[in-house]
């Protein structure tokens, strides 16, 4: 039996999958749904008609109106009734319903854009710090802006209750001053008892103006916010002042929320935007905290603490790439559901003001011709609600699907 | 005398968008009543998938057992139907697993799924049920068993919870217990409670076990054969003797290198096995181990090993070189 | 080891408390001792094992130690400067001569960026070199841990556990750093890529001179590559010695059973060794027993185990345990 000698084994090494990016990945995936792909179709032709509408076929709401064209059915070739063709048919004050329902879409992808920007950047912003801060501790910088932050967010309510910004602003300053001056009067009640009535103070005088009753719900508001900024200040804090304050917001319904609001604001398309964008703030503050929360505690993360990373780093290169799937499906969700609301506020005439195409109001002006037979009137701008929510909602599924990183390890 | 268990040809695939995995290759070997098996092999040797072949567990699709015969008591289990099948599951077979904690119902008490499991495959009342039920977690070791029954598996430790899912496995007295890496979560001195018990339970109760793991130590002090497992195939099977102090295949020396001894001495170089296993979508033509293996030569890259018996059944091995490989083995 | 050499680090009297949080305003209502009074050294150019079993502490010490969790109590004195005096600015620059080798090659490596962007990271921070330099360092790098240097711009995602883990210890490298604390950096690997990553690591140590903390629950991984070995058990140190000393002569009835409970893949030598097997479960760290730590599992506990703490003392030369018993 001869012996043999072991050789040395020169293995090549190779990488074990193909080589493509985990966003690379998820697009292939999302092209090769069906859902998905409807979904991009309906939402690219609603984004496409609306913008071009709006840049090639100008229309001034204020003029149009023809009498003698009042409330007739569709019609795709001019005769001697109708001398024009109304694809669509015309409402009540003898508009084209398709020229409306396609700058309508126009109005709507504003709503959804302004609405899920506000909601996104500063629910995006409270849930990012909240669960950031959580977990690791903040410099001594951080903390001023965190606070200084805190006391924005909460001087929102006086300021708005006293239509007076002066408010936030000051709040913002004590909660900069608490984060500055933490040995101030440190472990005694004292410190409770100076923080809270300046923050009585600052909210309360500048209100005074508005009114007494105003002004004391703004003092006894000021008054505990300033006891909120006295205390020790940890990331978990914050956090918790930032979570239960949006548990705050979400225990009002939604739309009763939007529509107090609009109340307070006055009517308008704009400040609609703005109302429903208020409302869903603690959807995306929610969710991101819980995204973070799930990544932050990634080893990775202590990695990158490991090396020396500075957290501003952390976030923008670590956090954020991996918080995005769960964040890009709640937005493309969330378009939807402002378009809804949107349409909810100008159906109720709290949204957008006539003569504006608006779907919601479109609706709101035409569905008591349905009973004298009038469909058309309806029947479109309801499709455009009922098609546009439909492909959002489809695209924001497929994005699920395609972006859920149980498929990938 | 036929055999408890007789796997002849076990072929197991999955189809996945990638391609076909061939999971399990060509797997063949017997098993008696009363033996315990061990089988060895690292993530991917295909070690879990023929165990749940055999339970005909695999999910289905993806996966499909697409040749081969098991014989349980000379019976093919292949062709049985769903039916039959969930009555050898847990009354001939029964399967314990990695992780009990996901192998155990969170919303139900432990003593419940004892229970449930016992009156499954036995005309039992529910008050003898949970009788049945104390003495055998008493069995396995749990201190204080009546009251335990009424505890929820998140009240268990780990080693607790293994110790339970034992109990429940034993509940019918199957002729045949598969333990798929039942200690790799626990720690090393629960492992050898759990080692310990399970040697005990099969001395008493004189029951088969199959104990598939990815550690050569402690499948050495309680085995009577192993099988080692490489790319979906046996690529050496035998008495644990002759697996551990005769090794044949190039693959188990270096598996067996790769660990450190208590024994060694300092600075010694682990001979570790270099590069890694291959992808199961693409096996080479010939030996799935010779892009790895020291020993390689034209032949073992174009031609896959038969199993060959060197020592009559007690040992067989798939390697073209093994005679030659004998002449150095340092382990004799 | 030589006593006269003064240590790389130092830990004395660790202590790492994580509080139990609950209700409205998440106030503190317990606390889990994870570290409770540690004192250790390690010493330029060898490698500490830290042994036991889960909930015992061990990760957490390593982590502790780099200052990625704040102590509760106790200082950490790494190359004559404490570090748990440093602020912010000052300990990010003691970053670079200390690094960590992670335990899950799947959660350590971020999977939005490419290989080279990880391993490069260190360098980002700490250096200020040109992107040509930055990608000749990181190629160099992948080359040292026997990784193929084309592999830059892949993903993680696209390797193996092994690889995974060589791609982890590139980053530690990355900065030549003094100490490299290991937290079981083989245990998610197989039998045969842990020894390729336990070699790598051990090569390393050779060629450049490293120093490792090495933490393990695997007691014959950690005799194989540690000088000295610390056992502990319920964020104690129960004994600390060099590795022979430990497999030798270990006096702590928990090593000697821990020692018995490992398994030996030989079939006769199996038979022939005595073992001792614990009873019980290991305690929850949030409610350990009083008295000794080890007493409800512990063979040889007597009344005063139940009653006082057994100090940790040097009970010979270089062999510290912490039992009423040993002599």
């Amino acid at each position: 039996m001869a012996n043999i000698t072991p050789e040395e084994v020169i293995v090549t090494d190779f990488a074990v999958r193909e080589h493509r990016s985990l966003w690379i990945d998820a697009w292939r995936r999302l092209i090769s749904s069906n859902t998905a792909r409807l979904g991009m179709f309906i939402v690219a032709l609603f984004v496409l008609s609306a913008i071009l509408a709006h840049y090639f076929w100008e229309y001034d709401p204020k003029v149009d109106l023809d009498y003698t064209l009042k409330l007739k059915p569709p019609t795709l070739v001019a005769n001697e009734d109708v001398p024009s063709v109304h694809l669509f048919g015309t409402d009540k004050l003898g508009r084209d319903i398709f020229r409306r329902v396609v700058h309508g879409g126009w109005n709507s992808l504003r709503v959804g854009i302004v609405a899920v920007g506000i909601s996104l950047t500063v629910g995006g912003l409270i849930g990012l710090f909240a669960g950031f801060y959580e977990n690791i501790n903040m410099t001594s910088l951080e903390r001023i802006f965190l606070f200084g932050f805190t006391g924005l967010i909460m001087g929102i309510l006086p300021a708005w209750a006293a239509a007076q910004p002066l408010q936030a602003v000051l709040m913002a300053g004590l909660g900069v001053a608490a984060a500055y001056f933490p040995n101030f009067h440190k472990d005694s009640i004292n410190r409770l008892w100076i923080f809270a009535a300046a923050g009585g103070v600052v909210t309360a005088v500048p209100s005074l103006f508005a009114g007494s009753l105003v002004t004391l719900v703004c003092g006894v508001w000021g008054i505990l916010t300033g006891a909120l900024l006295s205390r020790p200040l940890e990331g978990k804090f914050f956090s918790n002042v930032m979570m239960r304050l949006m548990d705050i917001v979400l225990s009002f319904p939604g739309y009763l929320l939007a529509i107090a609001i609009v109340a307070f604001l006055g009517p308008g398309l704009e400040k609609g935007m703005i109302a429903i964008g208020i409302v869903s703030i603690p959807v995306y503050a929610r969710l991101t905290r819980s995204a973070v929360l799930a990544v932050i505690q990634k080893e990775y993360i202590l990695a990158a603490q490991a090396v020396g990373e500075k957290h501003g780093r952390i976030i923008f290169r670590h956090l954020t790439p991996n918080i995005l799937s769960p964040i890009i499906v709640q937005t493309t969700m969330g378009l939807a559901n402002a378009i809804l609301s949107a349409a909810a506020l100008g159906f109720l005439g709290l949204g957008a003001i006539p003569p504006e195409p608006e779907w919601g109001a479109m609706l709101g002006d035409s569905y008591r011709y349905l009973t004298s037979g009038a469909w058309w009137a309806v029947l479109f701008p309801g499709l455009a609600i009922m098609l546009s929510v439909l492909g959002f909602n489809l695209l924001g599924d497929g994005l699920r699907d395609a972006l859920d990183p149980k498929l990938r390890t | 005398m036929t055999s408890l268990l007789e796997i002849k040809n076990l072929k197991t695939r999955f189809f996945t968008a990638d391609g076909v995995v061939k999971a399990v290759n060509d797997v063949s070997y017997s098993m008696e009543s009363g033996e315990i098996l061990g089988i060895v092999g690292e993530s991917g040797c295909g070690k879990s998938v023929h165990a749940l072949s055999i339970m005909q567990l695999i999910p289905d699709p993806p996966g499909k057992i697409t040749n081969g015969e098991v014989l349980f008591e000379g019976r093919n289990l292949l062709d049985l139907d769903e039916r039959d099948m969930r009555k050898v599951r847990g009354r001939d077979i029964a399967m314990i697993f990695q992780d009990p904690m996901t192998s155990l119902n969170p919303v139900f008490t432990v003593g419940y799924q004892i229970v449930e499991a016992l009156r499954l495959h036995n005309d039992m009342t529910k008050k003898e049920a949970r009788k049945r039920a104390g003495e055998l977690l008493t069995l396995v070791g749990i201190p204080g068993a009546e009251t335990r029954l009424d505890d929820y598996p998140h009240q268990f430790s780990g080693g607790m919870r293994q110790r339970a899912m034992i109990a429940m496995g034993l509940s019918c007295e199957p002729k045949l217990l598969i333990a798929d890496e039942p200690t790799t979560a626990l720690d090393v001195t629960i492992q050898a409670q759990i080692v310990d018990l399970v040697k005990k339970l099969q001395q008493e109760l004189g029951m088969a076990i199959m104990w598939i793991t990815h550690d050569l130590g402690v499948v050495a002090e309680m085995a009577e054969r192993i099988n080692v497992m490489y790319a979906g195939s046996i690529i050496e099977r035998g008495k644990v003797r002759n697996i551990y102090k005769k090794t044949r295949h190039p693959y188990t020396m270096g598996l067996l290198g790769s660990l450190p001894r208590l024994d060694d001495s300092p600075g010694t170089k682990l001979a570790s096995v270099p590069g890694l296993p291959p992808d199961l979508l693409a096996l080479p033509e010939g030996c799935a181990f010779a892009a790895r293996c020291a020993y390689r030569n034209d032949h073992c890259l174009a031609e896959k090993p038969p199993l060959v018996e060197i020592d009559g059944p007690d040992h067989i091995v798939a390697c073209w070189r093994w005679e030659e490989i004998a002449g150095i083995n340092k382990n004799e | 080891m030589n006593e006269k050499q003064t240590p790389l680090v130092e830990v004395r009297h660790l202590k790492k408390y994580f509080p139990i949080t609950g209700g409205f305003l998440q106030r503190k209502v317990g606390e889990v001792k994870a570290v409770d009074d540690v004192s250790f050294q390690v010493f330029h150019g060898e490698t500490l094992g830290l042994v036991g079993e889960t909930g015992c502490g061990k990760t957490t010490v390593g982590r502790t130690m780099l200052r990625l969790y704040e102590p509760t109590d106790g200082k950490i004195i790494f190359d004559g400067t404490d570090l748990t005096s440093l602020g912010e600015e000052a300990l990010r620059n003691n970053r670079k001569r200390m690094q960590m080798i992670f335990q899950d090659p799947y959660a350590s490596l971020n999977p939005r960026m490419t290989v080279g962007s990880i391993v490069g990271a260190p360098l980002d921070v700490h250096t200020r070199m040109s992107g040509k330099e930055k990608y000749d360092r990181i190629q160099d790098l992948l080359d040292i841990v026997g990784l193929n240097p084309d592999f830059v711009n892949r993903y993680p995602h696209e390797f193996s556990g092994g690889q995974r883990q060589r791609i982890g210890i590139a980053r530690a490298l990355a900065l030549e750093p003094d100490l490299i604390v290991c937290d079981e950096p083989i245990s998610s690997l197989d039998v045969s890529i842990q020894a390729q990553v336990v070699n790598l690591l051990e090569e390393l140590q050779k060629k450049i001179g490293l120093t490792y903390v090495f933490i393990a629950h695997d007691l014959s991984m950690v005799r194989h590559i540690s000088n000295r070995i610390a056992v502990m058990y319920l964020g104690k140190i129960m004994e600390l010695a060099d590795r022979d000393e430990i497999y030798l002569n270990s006096l702590h009835p928990y090593t000697q059973a821990l020692m018995s409970a490992v398994p030996i893949p030989d079939p006769d030598l199996a038979l022939e060794r005595h073992r001792i097997i614990l009873d019980g479960d290991i305690p929850s760290p949030k409610n350990p027993p009083k008295g000794c730590n080890f007493n409800t599992r512990c063979p040889i506990a007597k009344e005063r185990c139940f009653v006082e703490e057994p100090a940790y003392r040097e009970v010979k030369e270089n062999h510290w345990a912490a039992c009423h018993f040993v002599e």
